[in-house]
């Protein structure tokens, strides 16, 4: 029988179903631990907008002033522009209480470190045994400090940083037709000003209410996206935007209404950014090899790190990438705003690269090297782990192997990746080529050996 | 070890940060969405820094057990009542430690009346509370936060009726407000009723003295002022402005024992209830001035709790007035809540209708002095020190509800542990002078009462 997870505290913070799992109880100590750990002084929070936000952020902010911290409360706004202001702020941290694409009956709380970034590994753990110990710091009433209500400045922050690194004038001048589904969530007040305001389009979007429930499924996706397909094609728009509930993460789709594949929704972004200057791009294992032929254009290396956007930060960070992100699931991060997955970025940056070519959507992506991607998850049973990666690897000897996130396996124009979640008892398996008939013989060949049926009974 | 909190049927109360915790908080909050009926819940809080953390724990166990929340913002607890009876809402917490100094807070529970919780619900509170097994709702049906910005002007309305506002507005009152909740409650009858308060230690938690009314609070920084000011009299509040205390024109710093026989006084005449509800540590004037107009003390134990569960036995109509020596005064008909408000309405009205100074009308009253002292507490050596004073006061008339109170003519003592701080408490008055004999001979005996 499958693990539900309703409830999940580890390294990725807390996350669960809000209720009986995920508590105003754990929310409170989960936040006076981080108020703990950063020591005090000024937190950003903000969230998207569940039902069960005000709920949590109440309960967050009990933690936080117990702690002591002076609290910044930012309303209802989008992870990245919350990321953005704690760093740009000086502040000692920040909190997004948002489970992203997740169904609204989920919650969850993303951390944030003094620069605005995705809490590491070992902040993490610290963090963790904080909150274990129960060892907290317990402010006097002259310590507690009062709320500050904020937020009209981290919105014109992040589009000024937005701004700054696309061409305007040359954007408004093109009066895009744009259609926009901001699944009533985060972005849905900020992304109409964004998109009409700042950028001279002619706006035409559903789901902008932020006091009304998702009206679909959170993650954006072509099968989720039908609405915005639908109002595409009905005003005749250039391009269609889909985000989810807290902003990060952007569909696409074209002047015809069909939404592209996420990581061309990445690979032009990449182009973008390196039409105007060149430089490391990073992303993960699992993003398409599109990402490497658009870098050799501009001959720019592309450096892989383990799926998840704390890792691809850190490897940007590491390597001073000038762009980056996690192709499969729509995540543009763009350094010169903020390390972190930005729609803002994404949009812009398309928005840009349509007017400097002159392109539509579905020029600029058919110009795109063209992959196939299949894609599957396995069901694994604790303890067969190991033997199934080493059967993955057995099938091809000659491949080029990468161990840093289950087993990559990289072959002449084609790779398969293999790993297992964080968050359920599943491997994931990706395979890409050239060809459809590759991809097909891969994924199948890679299925059988990852297929528990086919491994033999454990020696007596 | 110290004891920094304390939770008891009487709510919440501790030192922030050594004691009371936001764990306890949240905690608290949950309970009672738990365990009140169907319907919405008032929420309010008091000047303190603190309060403000509290009220985020406050409204995250509310929201999560799927409870509308009405946020009245600063405002006393009467107030609060006020707008639970408004709302027709299942229940209310007061945010606040009323007379306890800045480092302290508190959460009080209001029932649907907007009465304190009867021993019996509060009991129940306190087993979800230990129980930790909280009624949380799904996403679907979590609670919304609604904040009233006019439930003051609301409430003051409703004062208005009580009282004939047009009488009072000619009296000029220097009110000491003690940096609590009073200070927007009045600033707001100047501005909106055209009354002649002034105002010292008007800025909300900033603390300038102890936040408690007894005469020596009143002496501290009222009492001098009332004189130079011009003004007609002086009230001090504590920081939810429940309780009241007096200074007369003259600049003398009134006991704050006085303001219950003085507001009985007022009421028994008009009021067609006869009884008086008051605890065993107070005053002996509240008999001689209940005897003047045919009324019925009624004597119950010390504490919020006792008292409530005293009031829930009659109908309101019943009771003229009820308080403690404190300063505490509730009219019963008005508002089932401690209003120091209220109150000094009342005396005010006093002098409206007598028309005389305040120093006229307590001189109109026998000479009572009581003392009052406490002494650390040992719980264990407890039962020997009250049989020893029975056996020394024997001559006397006994009570044992609350401790040991014994009466003679003219004199009584009152013996007991405090519920709120671990203490012994002392307390003993005389008609006339000073008991001062009685008094030493007493703190005498409980003091040595360990060793």
């Amino acid at each position: 029988m499958p693990r539900e997870h309703l409830l999940k505290i580890g390294v990725s913070g807390i996350r669960g179903v809000v209720g009986p799992f995920l508590t105003p109880q754990l929310a409170r100590a989960f936040a006076q631990a981080f108020g703990t750990y950063v020591g005090g002084g000024r937190v950003v929070v903000g969230r998207d907008t569940r039902a069960t936000g005000p709920m949590l952020q109440h309960a967050v902010q009990c933690g936080l002033l117990a702690a002591g911290c002076e609290v910044i409360d930012v309303g209802v706004l989008p992870t990245p522009t919350i990321q953005l202001y704690t760093g740009a702020i000086g502040a000692r941290g920040g909190l997004s209480i948002t489970a992203s694409h997740n169904p609204p009956e989920y919650n969850a709380l993303k951390l944030f470190n003094a620069s605005g970034l995705f809490f590491n590994h070992y902040e993490r753990g610290e963090l963790l045994d904080i909150y274990h110990q129960s060892a907290f710091r317990e402010a006097s009433n002259a310590e507690i400090c009062p709320i500050l209500k904020e937020h009209a400045a981290p919105v014109r922050l992040h589009f000024e940083r937005v701004l700054k690194q696309v061409d305007v004038e040359r954007i408004r001048a093109r009066k895009f037709k744009v259609a926009l589904d901001a699944v009533n969530g985060a972005g849905a007040v900020m992304s109409p000003q964004f998109l009409r305001d700042e950028l001279g389009c002619e706006l035409h979007a559903i789901a902008i209410d932020p006091e009304k429930p998702f009206p679909r499924i959170a993650e954006p996706r072509p099968d989720t996206l039908t609405e915005l397909s639908a109002l595409v094609r009905e005003h005749g728009c250039d391009i269609g935007f889909g985000q989810d509930p807290d902003g990060d993460r952007l569909a696409i789709a074209d002047e015809t209404g069909r939404v592209i594949d996420n990581d061309d929704v990445l690979a032009i972004a990449v182009d973008a950014v390196l039409a105007r200057h060149a430089g490391p791009v990073s992303v993960n294992l699992t993003t398409s090899s599109v990402i490497d032929d658009v870098a050799a254009r501009y001959r720019c290396i592309v450096l892989r790190t383990p799926v998840g956007e704390a890792n691809v930060v850190e490897g940007m960070l590491g390597s001073g990438a000038v762009i980056g992100g996690e192709g499969g699931n729509g995540g543009v991060i763009f350094p010169a705003v903020q390390y972190c997955r930005d729609s803002y970025a994404g949009m812009a940056l398309w928005l840009d690269r349509m007017a400097a070519t002159g392109e539509t959507v579905s020029s600029l992506t058919s110009a795109l090297p063209r992959y196939y991607r299949r894609s599957a998850t396995v069901g694994l049973e604790h303890g067969w782990l190991g033997t199934v990666i080493q059967r993955l690897a057995a099938e091809w000897p000659e491949a080029k192997l990468d161990r840093r996130d289950g087993l990559k396996l990289t072959l002449d124009g084609a790779w398969v990746h293999a790993r297992s979640s964080n968050t359920e008892p599943i491997l994931r398996l990706s395979v890409e080529a050239k060809t459809e008939a590759h991809a097909d013989q891969l994924f199948t060949a890679a299925k059988r050996a990852l297929s528990l049926s086919a491994v033999p009974s454990p020696a007596k | 070890m110290a004891k920094n909190v304390r939770i008891s049927e009487v709510g919440l109360r501790g030192v922030v940060g050594s004691g009371l915790s936001a764990e306890h908080v949240v905690d608290f909050a949950s309970a009672f969405g738990t365990f009140l009926g169907p319907g919405a819940v008032v929420v309010g809080r008091d000047p303190r820094a603190s309060s403000v953390m509290l009220r985020e724990g406050v409204l995250a166990g509310l929201l999560a057990c799927g409870r509308e929340v009405i946020d009245l913002g600063l405002v006393s607890t009467p107030v609060m009542q006020h707008g639970i009876r408004r709302h027709a809402a299942a229940g209310g917490i007061s945010i606040g430690a009323s007379h306890n100094a800045a480092e302290w807070n508190a959460l009080k529970f209001l029932g649907a009346a907007g009465t304190y919780l009867s021993t019996a619900e509060a009991g129940e509170l306190l087993d979800l509370y230990h129980l930790r097994r909280f009624a949380f709702v799904d996403w679907k049906h979590i609670g919304h936060l609604r904040v009233e910005e006019d439930a003051l002007d609301l409430y003051l309305d409703d004062l208005a009726q009580a009282f004939d506002f047009k009488g009072l507005e000619r009296f000029k009152v220097l009110v000491d407000c003690a940096n609590g909740t009073s200070s927007k409650i009045l600033r707001r009858l100047n501005e909106r009723h055209g009354f002649h308060f002034i105002l010292i230690n008007e800025r909300m938690g900033a603390f300038a003295h102890e936040p408690n009314t007894s005469a020596a609070t009143v002496a501290l920084q009222l009492a001098p002022m009332v004189q130079p000011a011009g003004a007609d009299a002086g009230f001090l509040f504590d920081i939810d402005s429940d309780r009241v205390a007096m200074a007369t024109e003259a600049g003398e710093a009134v006991s704050e024992e006085m303001m219950l026989p003085l507001l009985a006084d007022y009421l028994l005449p008009r009021s067609p209830g006869k009884l008086v509800i008051t605890n065993l540590s107070t005053t002996a004037l509240v008999e001689e001035v209940a005897r003047r107009h045919g009324g019925t003390v009624i004597r119950v134990p010390v504490g919020r709790q006792a008292a409530t569960d005293a009031l829930a036995m009659y109908r309101p109509e019943e009771i003229a007035v009820a308080g403690e020596g404190t300063g505490a005064v509730m009219m019963p008909r008005f508002r089932f809540v401690y209003d120091g408000i209220a109150s000094m309405l009342a005396v005010l009205s006093m002098m409206q209708e007598r028309h005389a100074k305040l120093s006229e009308i307590l001189a109109g009253y026998p000479r009572y002095s009581i003392l009052k002292g406490q002494v650390p507490l040992l719980p264990q050596k407890i039962p020997a020190l009250f049989g020893k004073l029975e056996k020394r006061y024997a001559d006397g008339r006994a009570n044992a509800i609350d401790g040991l109170r014994v009466d003679w003519p003219e004199k009584w003592f009152h013996v007991r542990v405090s519920q709120t701080e671990p203490v012994v408490r002392v307390i003993c008055e005389h008609r006339g002078g000073p008991p001062r004999m009685l008094f030493q001979e007493l703190m005498d005996q409980v003091r040595h009462y360990a060793s």
